[in-house]
């Protein structure tokens, strides 16, 4: 195929196909600009603690002039860098499941192509092109999009200060990496997502799991737990490096969030069957046969949706553990008869603050991916709801449906993250200890120091058991539940424009 | 047998400019099987939704059992579509998520039956239409003729008055047409339903007990359809 076939095939279509196309570029721009954000304070330096030859401490120049600390401090800046890359996630989930939506049209015209004798490679190769093709335009928007923001917010206060790095440019290198990881990523998850749909020239059919997902992601949650607290366990017992130490319990953390991600297709599978068991109208007959058939309907952004949880629930954990030990180091400074000192915690509660921000972000770009999951869905059914509708199914029926099967799956699932992630961070503390340190001076101010007689001090100890913080916990799913009541709301829309007689006809 | 069940008057229909249907007078009584055919676009699948109140008419008046159902609201007419009427069409009116069991007892718990009863009288009308076999495949695993057994008795189980059926064996090769075509008439003969049958093929026409024609939206008064001789 010559890529000028590739590209007019890839590029004919009708309006959805431009909506898809579209959807696909705007979240490649979003996800490109974030990415150079990432590669931007990449290439902040300065900041590290130095000694001079004559042994006294100063820190490296280059990073003094930014008022947040989160710049400032080199120990802090790789933390923004993995949030601002964990933010590009579900953008580019959403990317990913736009090159869904539209389909039962673009299936038709990749069967047509089919017929007219193109391979299934081909024939993939074509629907996956347009992605990649949308995506390298969106990335291309990114950099503007990006140059342009560098300009508007270079905006140096008193003494040359800056809230973010515009006076930083990032290496060609990172930079075009950057630019290009958004197309690579995007086509790669289009690929993915083609790999279940077998195109045959008789149109694209799904294929079918013969059986339920299996319950393994629950082992791999377990597991992730365990490996998190390995290094606090053994660090007690030998010296591990840090490097040790923050793999394994990143490799925990990974492996909680794959859990929870590919458990999503096993919760609602699970759901539906006992919607489908236990439920009694046609309502949960119909939503529990649904989540059955097609378990993995939207589980790629919800999967986006409910690591963006996890995240939410272990920052949740950590802010309630900054604010107990800034609580317990403040009893403790009154019980020694020091004043308080607020600035130390302060700083950690306000990091959480952010993560927290970037996680609403977060549930919102998964939000939009679970709409256009949900339209898509909707749409490629249409024919059966008109039907249905045709033989005097009320649409309160059809809508509950809709209803049932956007919650049933996400209430269970939501539930498994926010634990999760806590859990992931209450393993590792629940309670906050300060003080209990001794201190030895000589009983005689006035005596040798080397050789006096010695007193040992104790300090007091402060015990504060971490609170679980429920009421943010309650906020984060009750705010990520009525995110998808309005999404569920969106998609009745689109189902009431599919329950038009019409479809009946379309062949 | 002569009592007239369903009257419709003067129905007209446009589609914007297009008219579909000018003026349509149509009579059911109890029990009857009423073809109508014609050339395709006369109007034939417009009359069908307009008498089973899926549309509703631009002018003219659809009486079922003494009352004007286009006047009543899409939420009454539903209802109606799902307890007194039947309808069935070429193809494409199971759920390919549910079993043939489960598809033919929607209407019966939509209805409010509970999980069991519902499922019992499924399998009965299975059995009726020689499918019982298939009660819980779904629908992708099933044959074509299977497919359209199976939506005949979804569109019997709740037993209504009148049976709309579009094109029915349209989709479906002759002898399995003939088969299908054969179990219906067999049943409502039984039930004492009354059907409407919008069709172009003789053979299918020929089931009927009367035959209107239309042409161009209006009813053809030689009356010379795909039927006569
Ligand atoms: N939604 C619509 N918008 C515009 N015109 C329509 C629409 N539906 C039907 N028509 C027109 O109304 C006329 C009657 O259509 P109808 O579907 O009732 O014909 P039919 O007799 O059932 O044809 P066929 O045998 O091909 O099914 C046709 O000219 C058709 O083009
Ligand atoms: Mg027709």
């Amino acid at each position: 195929m010559r890529p000028a076939t590739l590209f007019r095939l890839s590029t004919a279509g009708t309006r959805t196909d431009t909506l898809r196309t579209v959807l696909t570029g705007t979240s490649a721009a979003l996800a490109g600009t974030v990415m150079l954000a990432a590669v931007t304070v990449a290439a902040v330096q300065g900041g590290e603690p130095l000694e001079q030859p004559d042994g006294t401490a100063w820190l490296a120049p280059g990073a003094e002039h930014y008022t947040s600390p989160l710049l400032r401090e080199p120990g802090l800046r790789p933390g923004v860098i993995f949030g601002l890359l964990l933010l590009t996630l579900p953008v580019l989930a959403l990317a990913g499941q736009c090159i869904r939506l539209g389909a039962p049209a673009r299936d038709r015209r990749l069967a047509a192509i089919r017929l007219a004798g193109a391979t299934p490679g081909q024939a993939v190769l074509i629907a996956v092109a347009e992605t990649i093709v949308a995506s390298i335009l969106g990335s291309a928007a990114g950099l503007g999009i990006y140059l342009g923001l560098r300009r508007i917010l270079h905006e140096p206060g008193p003494g040359g200060s800056l809230r973010l790095p515009t006076d930083v440019f990032p290496d060609p290198v990172p930079l075009v990496a950057a630019l290009l990881a958004v197309p690579v990523l995007a086509g790669l998850i289009g690929l993915i997502m083609m790999r279940g749909v077998a195109v045959t020239p008789l149109g694209v059919i799904r294929r079918q799991r013969g059986r339920g997902p299996r319950p393994w992601p629950g082992l791999a949650i377990a597991v992730g737990i365990l490996l998190f607290n390995v290094p606090v366990w053994l660090s007690d017992r030998m010296v591990l490096s840090g490097y040790v130490f923050g793999a394994l319990m990143l490799a925990g953390a990974a492996l909680v969030m794959v859990g929870v991600v590919v458990g999503t297709g096993w919760i609602s599978y699970t759901a539906g069957w006992l919607l489908h068991r236990f439920g009694r109208g046609p309502v949960t007959l119909l939503a529990g046969r649904r989540m059955m058939a097609d378990p993995w309907n939207g589980s790629r952004t919800l999967g986006a949706l409910l690591g963006a949880t996890v995240i939410g629930g272990a920052a949740m954990g950590y802010h309630a553990l900054f604010v107990t030990q800034g609580r317990a180091e403040d009893r403790f400074s009154v019980l020694i008869g020091m004043p308080p000192d607020p600035e130390h915690a302060a700083f950690y509660v306000n990091a959480t603050r952010l993560v927290l921000i970037a996680v609403g972000a977060g549930v919102a770009v998964s939000a939009a991916g679970m709409l256009v999951a949900l339209a898509e869905s909707v749409v490629s059914r249409r024919r059966t709801y008109a039907a249905l509708t045709a033989a005097g199914t009320p649409g309160r029926t059809l809508a509950g449906t809709l209803l049932w099967q956007t919650l049933a799956p996400l209430v269970p699932a939501l539930g498994l993250a926010v634990v999760s992630g806590l859990v992931l961070v209450r393993s590792l503390y629940h309670e906050v200890t300060v003080g209990g340190g001794t201190t030895e001076t000589c009983t005689d101010p006035a005596a040798d120091p080397d050789t006096c007689a010695r007193t040992v001090q104790t300090d007091p100890v402060v015990t504060l058991p971490v609170p679980v913080p429920w009421e943010q916990l309650m906020l984060l799913c009750g705010g990520t539940v009525l995110t998808m009541l309005v999404v569920a709301g969106i998609g009745m829309l689109v189902l009431r424009g599919s329950t038009d007689l019409e479809e009946i006809r379309a062949v | 047998m002569t009592t007239p069940l369903l009257t419709a008057t003067g129905i007209t229909k446009d589609y914007g400019a297009t008219p579909a249907l000018r003026g349509v007078d149509v009579r059911v009584t109890e029990g009857e099987i009423v073809a109508v055919t014609g050339p395709s676009g006369c109007g034939k699948s417009t009359l069908l939704h307009c008498l089973s109140g899926i549309l509703r008419a631009d002018r003219g008046s659809v009486i079922f059992r003494d009352q004007d159902i286009g006047s009543w609201s899409e939420a009454a007419r539903s209802r109606l579509r799902r307890t007194e009427f039947g309808v069935l069409f070429q193809f494409g009116q199971m759920v390919p998520e549910l079993t043939a069991a489960e598809n033919v007892g929607l209407p019966l718990l939509l209805a409010g039956s509970g999980r069991r009863e519902a499922r019992q009288a499924a399998l009965d009308w299975l059995d009726r239409f020689g499918v019982a076999d298939v009660a819980d495949q779904m629908p992708g695993a099933m044959s074509g003729g299977q497919q359209q057994r199976c939506a005949v008795a979804r569109a019997m189980v709740t037993r209504p008055r009148v049976l709309f059926a579009d094109e029915p064996t349209g989709a479906l090769d002759q002898l399995n047409g003939e088969q299908v075509m054969q179990a219906i008439v067999r049943t409502v003969r039984e039930e004492g339903t009354s059907v409407v049958l919008v069709t172009h093929e003789a053979p299918v026409a020929a089931y009927a007990d009367r035959e209107i024609v239309l042409r161009d939206g209006a009813v053809d008064p030689t009356g010379l359809g795909v039927a006569a001789p």
